[in-house]
């Protein structure tokens, strides 16, 4: 069977069974029924209960055998002892099974019976995920684990051996703009581990990018020959946990086995061009940008054009991207001329970084930044753009309308401009709630736009140099 | 010794030693078509005579003993002798250096002196999870003290050989800075590539090797040899 078939019961599942739901309504898999229903699950779903007949409106079923139709993914939180035996039993009539109780070999004594776990779910005919993590989160299943979680199918691909992070990923993804093809909390990886879902996620059709969080290898061998003979036909962001010996033990405790030597993940990153980052914001700016743009082996980005109010942040992010191996360098004469006839006014710099105040900016109700993008665009040859817009420094000075036009700029460059350069938008502010209100109101739109948007220059230097990483790999290894 | 149609790894598996000696482990590297210098082994100052007939002077003598594993340390180690005589002497000394006196011995590795070049490292290790890695370091202080070294995982391709050598600090060393002669490229990534590539000594040896370690390679403008190696099995 492919791998792409193997795995559609969990990413699509038509049937769902809950075990562990209680007749008053107020445990965690009831909530799980509460969530996918409101997500809009529309395929059966089967609560399993000793004894009741009714779980939230729905008929209940003695055992996972015992359901109307197969199950395609069940979902199970009760206490660890009891689902060995009740996994047996179900004698092929499960696809996939979550268990995510914990108690198991993240501690010592549960070490046992995590093994008769793994050995219960062979014997009863189905794939087991944990135990130990949350659940799933698969918009174009209409699943999720998550109270809140864009319910658009996106293209990015997740496995999160910590359910709380993948919780933040879904989350924080989902302020930045991040829309994914499915997120998966793996925790003990008793049977399926990262490499499994990397296998699919390599193979889906909804999926652009991937991010893996990872904590333990057991089967790095395989995620390594996995990852080699994928010659990085889609970029995969991996954010390891453990990487420094106190990190370590940390996550010794937490999943439950030995971590990998960093070395080892530094080596898988270069010969496999994987892009390891050591932050979850990293890993989200990461995966934004591989999102939004479309990676371009064949002209690898090192020339960076700034533009954007804001000396300083214009000459701290010049030395922020050199230490990134960007080149932020100087336009020649021709540009310099050119832009040089728009005759700006004093204190705009044109050389680049381009640096325009905001007496600039304002110019023709901010309409002059579309002519400055223009004369680059035309000129400067920039591999990629980076327009960084200081909204703090507007409040009070300019009518609402200059921003508006400014981002409206940004968002109208690569239609008219298309396939020329990498284009990236940085909205500052100062955390002031109703400057934030406006952010986010561009950043939507933006996104929406394929034009990724980041809160600071480093984070988008971060994002912008995996990328160009990247297509230094494939046009290395073409 | 292993016998000639058995190979040192598995010569010394079958005898239940733990690493390979220097004489098996330069064995093993001239199979996968690694130069080592011209050595012989004499297993007394008897054998001298005989043993030094093929060889080119200057010579280093080496004890083989599987107590020592620091040969140098020991006093186990003489360089450029020049005679028979000399290689005696070398030898009669061994055997009164206090470190040496009790060990057991296997006999004296009579040695070829490599030319004067880049010394490097070349290691290999068995990760529990990933399988096998290959180390590349200049030699000295860079892999001891600041620790300047490059890993990958096997098998390694030409372009993983070519990236692990530019990214050591002391990359340009290697190139000939301070008016010394450059070290040839070619013979390092064709080292590594016998080490860690495809079908190279790691990969073939996965399940026996768990450590490995050429120490020095000795690189001129032309070739590599690898002047000293140590496998440690399990």
């Amino acid at each position: 069977m492919s791998i792409l078939k193997e795995f559609t019961p969990l990413f699509a599942p038509q049937t769902v069974a809950v075990v562990g739901a209680s007749t008053k309504g107020n445990a965690l898999p009831n909530v799980f029924i509460r969530r996918i229903r409101e997500f809009g699950f529309t395929g059966d779903i089967y609560p399993i209960h000793p004894a009741a007949s009714e779980i939230d409106g729905l008929t209940a079923y003695k055992s996972l055998a015992d359901t109307p139709k197969p199950v395609d993914y069940a979902y199970i939180a009760v206490s660890g002892a009891q689902i060995p035996a009740m996994l047996s039993a179900a004698k092929g009539h499960v696809r996939f099974a979550q268990v995510v109780s914990s108690g198991f070999g993240e501690v010592e004594e549960g070490k046992n019976l995590q093994s008769e776990l793994a050995d219960a779910a062979r014997a009863g005919g189905m794939r087991l995920l944990g135990p130990n993590c949350l659940g799933i989160y698969t918009p174009r299943g209409r699943v999720t684990f998550t109270e809140i979680g864009p319910k658009e199918t996106g293209p990015v691909g997740i496995v999160s051996q910590s359910g709380g992070l993948g919780t933040d990923i879904i989350r924080r993804g989902l302020s930045r703009g991040l829309k994914f093809s499915g997120l998966v909390t793996v925790g003990n990886c008793a049977d399926v581990t990262p490499s499994d879902l990397l296998e699919f996620y390599i193979a889906d059709p909804q999926t652009k990018v991937i991010g893996l969080y990872i904590e333990t290898a057991k089967d790095g061998r395989r995620l390594f020959d996995i990852l080699r003979h994928a010659k990085a036909a889609k970029p995969v962001v991996i954010l390891k946990g453990g990487r420094t010996q106190q990190g370590l033990a940390a996550a010794a405790s937490h999943t439950g086995s030995l971590a990998g030597d960093d070395r080892v993940w530094v080596a898988l990153a270069r010969q496999t061009g994987c892009m390891l980052v050591d932050t979850l914001d990293d890993f989200i700016d990461t995966l934004l940008i591989f999102q939004t743009l479309t990676p371009r082996p064949q002209r690898p980005t090192h020339k960076v054009v700034l533009f954007g109010n804001g000396g300083g942040t214009s000459v701290l992010a010049t030395d922020c991207y050199a230490r990134l191996d960007l080149d932020v360098q100087p336009f020649a004469q021709g540009t310099i001329s050119a832009l040089a006839e728009l005759k700006l006014p004093p204190g705009t710099s044109i050389t680049n970084p381009v640096d325009c105040p905001v007496g600039t900016l304002q110019q023709d109700d901010g309409r002059v930044a579309e002519k400055i993008l223009d004369i680059i665009y035309a000129q400067g040859q920039p591999e990629a753009l980076v327009m960084h817009l200081n909204l703090s420094a507007f409040v009070g000075r300019t009518k609402p309308e200059v921003l508006d036009n400014l981002v409206a700029a940004a968002m109208r460059v690569q239609q008219k401009h298309p396939g020329k350069a990498h284009f990236i938008l940085v909205l500052r502010s100062d955390g002031e709630p109703v400057l934030e209100a406006r952010k986010r109101e561009f950043r939507d739109k933006a996104v929406a736009l394929g034009v990724p948007v980041y809160d600071e220059m480093a984070n988008a230097g971060v994002a912008l140099a995996a990328l160009a990483n990247f297509e230094r790999f494939k046009a290395a290894r073409a | 010794m292993s016998k000639a149609n058995e190979n040192p790894v598995t010569a010394a598996r079958n005898a239940g030693r733990s690493a390979l000696d220097e004489s098996a482990g330069k064995e093993l590297l001239a199979a996968h078509g690694i130069s080592v210098p011209q050595s012989r082994v004499a297993k007394g100052a008897a054998e001298v005579d005989a043993v030094m007939d093929g060889l080119k002077t200057p010579v280093v003598v080496k004890v083989m003993s599987p107590d020592i594993l620091h040969k140098s340390d020991a006093g186990g180690v003489k360089i450029n002798l020049q005679t028979v005589a000399d290689v005696k002497a070398a030898i009669a000394g061994m055997l009164e250096a206090p470190k040496i006196k009790g060990a057991r011995i296997d006999g004296f590795l009579i040695e070829e002196m490599a030319p004067a070049g880049h010394e490097l490292v070349i290691g290999g290790l068995r990760d529990p999870q990933f399988g096998p890695l290959v180390m590349v370091g200049l030699g000295g202080i860079f892999v001891e003290i600041l620790k300047d070294v490059s890993f990958r995982l096997c098998p390694i391709a030409r372009i993983d050989a070519e990236e692990m050598l530019a990214e050591l600090k002391g990359a340009a060393i290697l190139k000939g800075a301070r008016g010394t002669k450059p070290a040839s490229m070619d013979a390092i990534i064709d080292v590594l590539l016998k080490v860690g590539g495809d079908n190279g000594l790691l990969m073939q040896h996965t399940a026996d090797i768990s450590e490995a370690d050429i120490n020095p390679l000795i690189v001129s403008d032309t070739a590599a040899v690898a002047v000293d190696a140590r496998f440690i099995l399990g």
